[in-house]
């Protein structure tokens, strides 16, 4: 036996208010791992369909917040940045996010400039690329397809224009999978944006440095008022959607935090007030005051670290059933991680010893005599 | 200090226990647990504290044990004033085995557990703690209960289970309050017999609070008390 143990059995004497405390801090730390999985997630997700593009700097319009950046014209623009030295393409993207027909959900169609370097990293597994920039055809990501159930030969309905399905392709990017390709111009029209992209991708050449990187970014500022040249991890930081999810997340770990160790020092003071002879027998026995804080901090981490693990479980749950609801399919990938894991179980620790410290003092102060006598 | 003879039992020069115009005020003084109190005990004397309800027998003992501290007054061991020793908790860890009337059994853990509790958190290793109370259990004559839970044991089951928690950390000072109170009267001879055979086998002192007159008269000494002063102690009548 030892305090663990004890600790344990102590727990197990009051099963259902320890189930009870114990789902309570399990729902809050699912939140927590739910909220915050889907928020990393979304966030990578974004990242990781422009890095997959091999795009370098992207330029876009400097107030804009939008998940998608404001559409703007781009040939003049264009034109400034393929002037810059190691600036080797300069390539055009339209995004929207459109419905396909009645009954499916809604779908992120991209238009790319057609024959450029964007559509390198595509991996085409069934049909062929667009034939040229005007060709009224798309191309479904290995998840659009499933979505959609459309196939090389199909057609689709977009804004009331019929676009036949001419290939589909893998991407290491989820985004992408999940999306509806087109080129720039086809995407341009179907939206009624003329002329317009949401951003310029620049791919830089092979010499280029991270000093010639910076410079492009200062021409970009001083020579394009309103436009500024960022990295995609950049423009990743500056959606609004990106820092509302993440602000929701740290808010929630807050709350759950504050709820999770309100909890813990209820269940631990009751717990302490229906033991308080056995304390004063405890005592009677010779133990020290920092054995018996050391047992109720012990009996609250217990319940706390139990509650976290139970919370992952139960939060890895719901962000995967974020993940295939309709809505959310192929948009985003709730990220997980180690040290993420051990944070939370870190947060069970905190909330854990927080909520038991002052009932374990309280505890480790009684009067043995008077703790004798209580009914 | 009044000391009385011990009854035939052979008594080391000091005292044990000795109280020093000992008073236990609550209230501002206005109610009067005990008020000067003072008497010693001695090696291997077995004392029986009796008197009528209320007037300061287990507030006696919660002094003598430590659990609580005196308004007044001072109380020493082998002696050394104890009552203003900031590690109250390691003294009567060291040196004090309580016997309660209701027992206060730790209802989730087995008898043996129950018994290595006042040795956990001290240096001894576990191994060592689980032979000493497997060994005080057989003694009891528990061997064939030690993973028992206190619910399923008997109540004079259950105060040889205390009586064993009491004697793990081998202390010199054995303190019962009403030990056998909750016992029918074979179950309680059976307890008071053990607790008198402490003195005979290990030498140990017991002081025991009792209203039984029949456990009184196997003391080698009875202190009365009375509105929490002594009324008289000596020998048994």
């Amino acid at each position: 036996m030892n305090l663990v143990s004890f600790a344990l059995g102590n727990l197990r004497r009051r099963p259902a208010r320890t189930a009870l405390t114990l789902s309570a801090i399990a729902l809050g730390i699912a939140a927590v791992v739910a909220l915050t999985s889907i928020a990393w997630g979304f966030e990578a997700s974004w990242q990781k369909a422009n890095d997959a593009r091999g795009t370098d700097l992207i330029v876009t319009r400097m107030a804009s917040q939008n998940a998608m950046p404001s559409p703007f014209a781009a040939a003049p623009v264009r034109e400034q940045l393929a002037r810059y030295p190691h600036v080797q393409e300069v390539a055009g993207l339209l995004s929207e996010m459109l419905s396909v027909g009645e009954d499916n959900p809604p779908i992120f169609v991209f238009g790319w400039a057609y024959g450029s370097y964007l559509w390198e990293h595509l991996k085409l597994l069934d049909g062929r690329w667009p034939a040229d920039r005007d060709e009224p055809a798309v191309l479904l990501g290995t998840l659009a397809a499933e979505l959609l159930h459309k196939g090389v030969g199909d057609r689709i309905e977009l804004e009331g224009r019929s676009f036949e399905v001419v290939g589909t392709f893998q991407s290491t990017a989820l985004v992408e999978n999940g999306a509806v390709l087109m080129t720039l111009d086809q995407a341009q029209a179907v939206t009624d944006k003329p002329g317009k992209v949401n951003v310029l991708n620049l791919k830089l050449d092979g010499q280029a440095t991270e000093a010639d990187a910076r410079f492009v970014k200062e021409q970009v500022r001083k020579a394009l008022p309103g436009y500024a040249a960022i990295t995609s991890g950049e423009l990743v930081s500056r959606n609004a959607v990106v820092r509302i999810a993440k602000a929701m997340s740290h808010v929630t770990i807050l709350i759950a935090g504050l709820v999770g160790a309100l909890i813990v020092f209820n269940t631990m003071l009751m717990s302490i007030n229906e033991r308080t002879r056995e304390i004063g027998v405890l005592q009677a026995l010779g133990w020290r005051r920092t054995t018996i804080m050391q047992l109720v901090i012990c009996e609250s981490l217990v319940l706390a670290l139990a509650g976290g693990l139970v919370g992952i479980a139960v939060g890895v749950l719901i962000a995967s059933g974020l993940e295939q609801a309709e809505l959310m399919r192929g948009k985003i990938a709730a990220i997980y991680s180690v040290p993420f894991f051990l944070s939370v179980l870190g947060l069970s620790v905190v909330l854990g010893v927080g909520g038991g410290l002052y009932p374990a003092h309280r505890a480790a102060r009684l009067s043995p005599a008077q703790a004798l006598r209580h009914e | 200090m009044t000391r009385a003879s011990a009854g035939g039992t052979a008594l080391a020069a000091e005292p044990i226990l000795g109280l020093r115009n000992v008073s236990l005020h609550f209230d501002d003084g206005r109610t009067k647990a005990l008020d000067g109190v003072d008497f010693a005990v001695d090696e291997g004397e077995f004392v029986a504290i009796a008197g009528p309800s209320g007037s300061g027998k287990s507030s006696l003992l919660n002094l003598i044990g430590a659990l609580d501290v005196p308004s007044a007054g001072e109380i020493f061991f082998r002696g050394a004033a104890y009552s203003g020793n900031a590690d109250l908790a390691a003294f009567r860890g060291r040196h004090i085995g309580f016997v309660f009337q209701s027992f206060h059994l730790i209802p989730t853990l087995t008898a043996l557990e129950n018994v290595m509790l006042p040795a956990l958190g001290r240096s001894w290793s576990a191994a060592a703690q689980r032979r000493r109370a497997e060994s005080l259990l057989a003694d009891m004559g528990l061997r064939d209960r030690l993973h028992s839970s206190p619910t399923t044991l008997s109540g004079g089951e259950r105060q040889r289970v205390a009586i064993a928690r009491a004697l793990i950390n081998e202390p010199s000072l054995i303190l019962a309050d009403e030990p056998t109170g909750s016992l029918d009267s074979a179950n309680a001879e059976q307890v008071l017999e053990f607790l008198v055979g402490l003195r005979a086998e290990k030498g140990l002192t017991v002081v025991m609070v009792t209203h039984d007159e029949g456990i009184s008269a196997r003391a080698d000494r009875v202190i009365r008390m009375r509105d929490g002063r002594i009324e008289r102690a000596g020998q048994p009548a």
